[in-house]
């Protein structure tokens, strides 16, 4: 199997300064993996560097597709924006648009289509801001489809919504890992979730990543150790 | 205005021209530019920026003398460059952005260092541009009238090479938002996924610096900062509360500015106001209904 994305003796910081260092990874189709960590260990950083938005310090990261769908929190996006759904959709097909060129009738056909498949599209006329947290999140899940990326990478995606929201999403990207072998790699701090959706956990602790499979790792006894050993206690939000 | 009494609305149009054609172009350019600050909630820059380009102006007369007798200006004399020339209307429109972009640069600058607000950095650089406005005007041998012209924001001295000047810039700015206004509006609203996309977000967000400068500066030598003032925050304040998508609120803020411009001229030319003051206080008022009746933004 061919991969998607390859991390190697990777390193990422700011100005410098690593946060997380010696990163090895291979991302490939069907992959589902999630960071997790506590809070302050790096899975931000970690995050960003392999999307790209910071550039290793050391080391190397190879993104072998160039169909990389992002979806970020959901609160980064400022509601004085008076966006729809819509638009807000159409914006994942605007990396193709160049100068005067207008979004083609394919690819608002694409919007829809991809509005169809996260269960939204009687709202795409709605103002985005007017949607629910999971609403907004599934919005920008199908922004992230317009360009069918073989790796989507997604930053806190169930965070401060319900349950039921919350299992929808999860269904969602379950089915895309599933049906299409998208690779889907998120970020969380919600454990729980972590471990009953996803195959392998990227945890990072003390500027390192260890690398396992999720059911094993995230099992609770696992758990204690490894918050032991990187000198932390779980938070509330991190219970799982 | 005295003596506009006796004076036809056909032989008015025919006089004033020039300035109601700037005027119009004003009102429905600069809330394009306008409403781009609004989303990014950088809304005081359009407060701020224009008085930094006039006290550029008012500078550029305090060392008029100066500059005509160490450096001359087209050969002119300080009476011939302080009358309408079109030399002169370089020499202030350099002034002009000398200090817009100077002003510019110095808030990013700030912004980017961090600490302290946003909101009380561009408050101080507004009160800062305008003591020195005053006290420019204050040195230079003809600033005085000229200042109080520019502050009461009267526009009816605009003549062939302001309206020249202002249509050209504003033109291009205009191709520039219909252009690029997807990808100003992403990478706006979304830098990281406009740069996962591949968006070149430095080019467009200095793009954006860039016309933010040209307009403030053509405009604040032009029309004068209350024009501006008013065509850069309250049709984007009025159109906000009705719009419902992204391009209509471009399309809705350009038409609120037009429609502001409109009706004040005529108020301006019925009532005997100066014209930059009218349309910026028809600005306020059609802003008026969206605040009381309009659907809230966040």
């Amino acid at each position: 199997m061919s991969a998607l994305l390859v991390a190697h003796r990777a390193a990422f910081g700011y100005q410098r300064r690593p946060v997380i260092s010696g990163v090895e990874l291979e991302i490939a189709r069907g992959d589902f993996l999630g960071i997790v960590g506590p809070n302050g260990a790096g899975k931000t950083t970690l995050f960003r560097g392999l999307l790209g938005l910071i550039p290793p310090l050391e080391g190397s990261v190879r993104r072998e597709t160039r169909a990389i769908g992002y979806v970020p929190q959901r609160e980064t996006l400022d509601p004085i924006y008076p966006v729809t759904v819509e638009e807000v959709v159409q914006m994942g097909a605007y990396g193709k648009l160049r100068g005067w060129r207008g979004l083609s009738s394919a690819e608002r056909v694409r919007a829809q289509e991809c509005l169809e498949r996260v269960g939204l599209a009687d709202r795409r006329r709605d103002a985005f801001s007017s949607l629910s947290g999971g609403q907004r999140q599934r919005v920008l899940i199908a922004r992230a489809l317009m360009d069918e990326p073989e790796l989507m990478l997604l930053d806190e995606p169930t965070s401060g919504v319900d349950r039921g929201a919350q299992a929808r999403i999860l269904e969602l990207l379950v089915e895309l890992n599933r049906s299409r072998g998208m690779a889907i790699l998120l970020v969380s701090h919600q454990l729980s979730m972590v471990r009953e959706t996803v195959q392998r956990v990227l945890w990072v602790a003390e500027g390192k990543v260890r690398v396992g499979a999720a059911a094993e790792m995230l099992a609770p006894e696992n758990l204690d150790r490894l918050y032991a050993a990187s000198g932390t206690t779980r938070s509330a939000s991190e219970e799982l | 205005m005295d003596g506009l009494d006796g004076v036809s609305w056909s032989e008015r149009l025919s006089l004033f021209r020039w300035a109601i054609a700037a005027a119009l172009v004003a009102g429905a350019v600069y809330p394009l530019l306008g409403t781009f600050l609004h989303v990014r909630r950088t809304s005081f820059y359009g407060i701020a920026l224009p008085q930094f380009a006039t006290a550029g102006m008012v500078c550029g007369f305090a060392v008029l003398p100066w500059w005509i007798e160490t450096i001359g200006l087209a050969g002119l004399d300080l009476s011939a460059a302080t009358s309408d020339s079109h030399a002169a209307m370089n020499y202030h429109l350099a002034w002009a952005a000398l200090f817009t972009f100077g002003g510019l640069a110095l808030l990013l600058w700030l912004g980017q260092r961090g600490g302290g607000s946003e909101v009380g950095r561009v408050a101080a650089a507004f009160a800062i541009a305008s003591a020195a406005t005053v006290l420019f005007g204050r040195v230079s041998p003809v600033g005085k009238g000229f200042v109080d012209e520019l502050v009461a924001g009267e526009l009816l001295g605009v003549g062939v090479h302001e309206f020249e000047t202002i249509a050209v810039v504003l033109g291009l700015s205009a191709l520039v938002f219909w252009l690029f206004h997807r990808d100003l509006l992403l990478a706006s609203y979304d830098r990281e996924t406009a740069l996962v996309l591949g968006k070149r977000v430095l080019a467009f967000e200095g793009l954006l610096v860039l016309v933010t400068g040209a307009m403030v500066s053509v405009g604040a030598m032009a029309l004068g900062p209350i024009l501006l003032f008013g065509m850069l925050v309250l049709p984007p304040i009025a159109a906000r509360a009705w719009a419902r998508s992204m391009t209509g609120y471009l399309l809705l803020s350009s038409a609120f500015g037009v429609a502001a411009a409109l009706v004040g001229i005529v108020a301006s030319f019925e009532l005997d106001l100066p014209m930059g003051a009218a349309i910026a206080a028809c600005a306020a008022l059609l802003a008026l209904p969206g605040a009381l009746f309009g659907r809230r933004a966040a």
